[in-house]
């Protein structure tokens, strides 16, 4: 199809690439990292495990998704403490009243 | 989203400080010496349970202690391996069998009042079952380790199942597998299709001098952007200033999108902008896509909305297309003899129709840069990427066809009113909002004056009163004053 006899090419109108900058406000919203926080608030909160546990699966959804670092991490690192926290609160504290009583 | 976290934040912290606060709840008794009676009304309004039962019930729960019942209630997830019938299984048997019924039912209204008293309750169930694990016949525990999954709807004895660690824990494993083989695939696919389009002797090489993101002869020729998007940036040809290739692939390094895809199937896309010189594309508005995808976006981009419309079938192109544009002569003079035998003809557009999505021209673009020429292609594995060969052939082939083209002067006429219409609307929508702008702007400087203002004169008022005041003072002064030197 291209059948130009010339060489369409031109060496001097070359202009290098520039990445556009993109607004942080533009970018796509983060559910999976909402939900993480969600889910890890719940699971902290109604001591229910499970939902630690879909809030640890949610936070590794969202940082396999995560396109700009330094924005992303900050929900992420929170809804991870969240969900550690559940979950050793969960697992750990049954010690402490034991050993009480 | 930051609010509504924050929100939550707080929230969270409330209840954490229940959470510290609870322990004097617990450490006092009364709680579950109301807890007992209401359990045992709870049955009997529930169940209906025959009378003699009840009198058995509370003896257990108090001769042991008060809080495996409490615990037991609350802790269960829905399956129920019953905690309250193994304190109480040694000291009265024949109860058992009537226990694991009654209890799930309290849990359910128990749960959400007291959820106060629970973090300390439960605590010590985990004890409690390492030394009645220790005290149960060995059989349990292999057991739960082995596979509890299959094992605890039999043994509704057993103290505790794994099923929800191991269910999280064996996805997250497979989540971090397919994280890794995804990302591969999808590498894979993009450097597949650099190579065949980008490289020495491709399509683009002999159409672009300048190819890549970075500058230099060996710069990098694709820029990932996350894990399922990849650019491609070539620049250096007539008519344009450059070319932006957008591969966007599916998630597949996301194993929860994986899945949603199961459901609802999408394709790999990979999108071309050409960003054409302003003195090489004449006014021209022209898209051709599936006749679905077609309607929606003469509904949704602003351009086509405003100066073209769906033309009636042409009868050169097949029928699952449908074309939009500002005037009959740009569709004809666009869909060329060559492009109908390459791509859109009737038989080849059976063997590609299925790669391609939509086509988009326009001299009206919204953003940066206004003449534009969209293509969307799909795209197919990497194996196969010869197939989309002669739609790729499509992108230089209508750069130089956009760039030679000119609009003959009847039509020209036409979509230069057309265009100086637009212009001055949205001149006017700018003035206005200027004004608009402008006005308000007003509006809170007289609202700050009057505000000052009246801060002023209360002030003013004041200090009148003050001086009221001193006056009168000084009035009755000299008085007593006067009276004193009398």
């Amino acid at each position: 199809m291209s059948t130009q006899a010339n060489d369409p090419r031109q060496p001097s109108a070359v202009k290098p690439f520039v990445a556009p900058a993109v607004n942080p406000q533009d970018l796509p919203v983060d559910y999976s990292g909402f939900i993480a926080v969600v889910f890890g608030i719940a699971g902290v909160m109604f001591r229910y495990k499970l939902s630690s546990w879909l809030a640890i699966i949610f936070c590794a959804q969202s940082l396999a998704n995560m396109r700009n670092v330094e924005n992303d991490l900050k929900q992420i690192s929170m809804a991870m403490m969240f969900a550690i926290m559940g979950l050793v609160t969960n697992y750990l504290s049954p010690a402490r009243p034991g050993t009480k009583s | 989203m930051a609010k509504l976290t924050s929100l939550l934040i707080f929230s969270s912290l409330l209840s954490l400080l229940l959470l510290s606060l609870s322990p004097s709840y617990v450490l006092a008794d009364s709680h579950f010496e109301g807890f007992e009676p209401e359990l045992d009304d709870l049955e009997d309004d529930d169940l209906s349970l025959p009378l003699t039962d009840l009198p058995l019930r509370p003896p257990p729960l108090t001769q042991s202690e008060p809080e495996p019942a409490g615990i037991s209630s609350l802790d269960r997830d829905s399956d129920a391996p019953d905690p309250v019938a193994e304190p109480s299984d040694p000291q009265s048997p024949p109860s058992v069998s009537d226990f694991p019924k009654p209890s799930p039912t309290s849990f359910n209204y128990w749960d959400e009042d007291e959820f106060e008293g629970l973090p300390i309750e439960q605590p010590q169930e985990p004890v409690q079952q390492s030394s009645k694990s220790a005290e149960d016949s060995a059989s349990t525990n292999p057991n739960s380790d082995s596979k509890p999954t299959s094992q605890i709807p039999k043994h509704a004895n057993a103290p505790k199942s794994y099923t929800v660690e191991i269910v999280c824990g064996s996805f997250l494993v497979i989540f971090v597998i397919n994280y890794f083989t995804g990302k591969r695939e999808n590498e894979n696919i993009a450097l597949s299709w650099a190579a065949k389009f980008a490289t020495k002797d491709s399509i683009f090489e002999k159409n672009f001098s300048l190819l890549g993101v970075g500058e230099g002869e060996d710069s990098p020729l694709l820029l990932k952007e996350g894990q399922n998007v990849f650019k491609f940036y070539a620049s250096g040809r007539r008519y344009c200033q450059g070319l932006l290739a957008t591969m966007e692939l599916k998630s597949r390094h996301d194993l929860i999108s994986r899945l949603y895809n199961m459901v609802v199937p999408c394709k790999d896309e990979i999108s071309f902008e050409v960003y054409m010189n302003d003195d090489a594309m004449d006014h021209i508005i022209f898209a051709v896509a599936k006749k679905k995808a077609a309607k929606a976006m003469q509904k949704d981009l602003r351009d086509l909305q405003r100066f073209a419309g769906i033309l009636a079938p042409p009868r050169w192109v097949p029928e699952e297309l449908s074309v939009i544009s500002e005037s009959k002569e740009v569709a004809a003079d666009l869909i060329t003899e060559a492009v109908l035998d390459q791509v859109f003809g009737e038989k080849s557009f059976e063997k590609f129709g299925k790669y391609f999505i939509s086509m988009h021209f326009s001299d009206q673009h919204s953003g940066m840069h206004k003449k534009m020429l969209l293509f969307k292609f799909a795209l197919p594995d990497a194996n196969n990427m010869a197939d989309i060969s002669r739609l790729v052939a499509l992108v230089p082939y209508y750069i130089d066809t956009v760039g030679r083209y000119k609009l003959s002067s009847q039509a020209r006429s036409k979509t230069e009113a057309a265009r100086s219409k637009a212009a001055q609307e949205a001149y006017r929508e700018l003035q206005n909002a200027r004004q608009e702008a402008l006005q308000k702007r007003k509006a809170e400087k007289k609202k700050l004056m009057e505000e000052a203002e009246a801060k002023l004169s209360a002030e003013a008022l004041r200090r009148k009163e003050a001086k009221d005041r001193a006056k009168q003072m000084k009035k009755a002064m000299p008085k007593i004053k006067m009276s004193r030197t009398r």
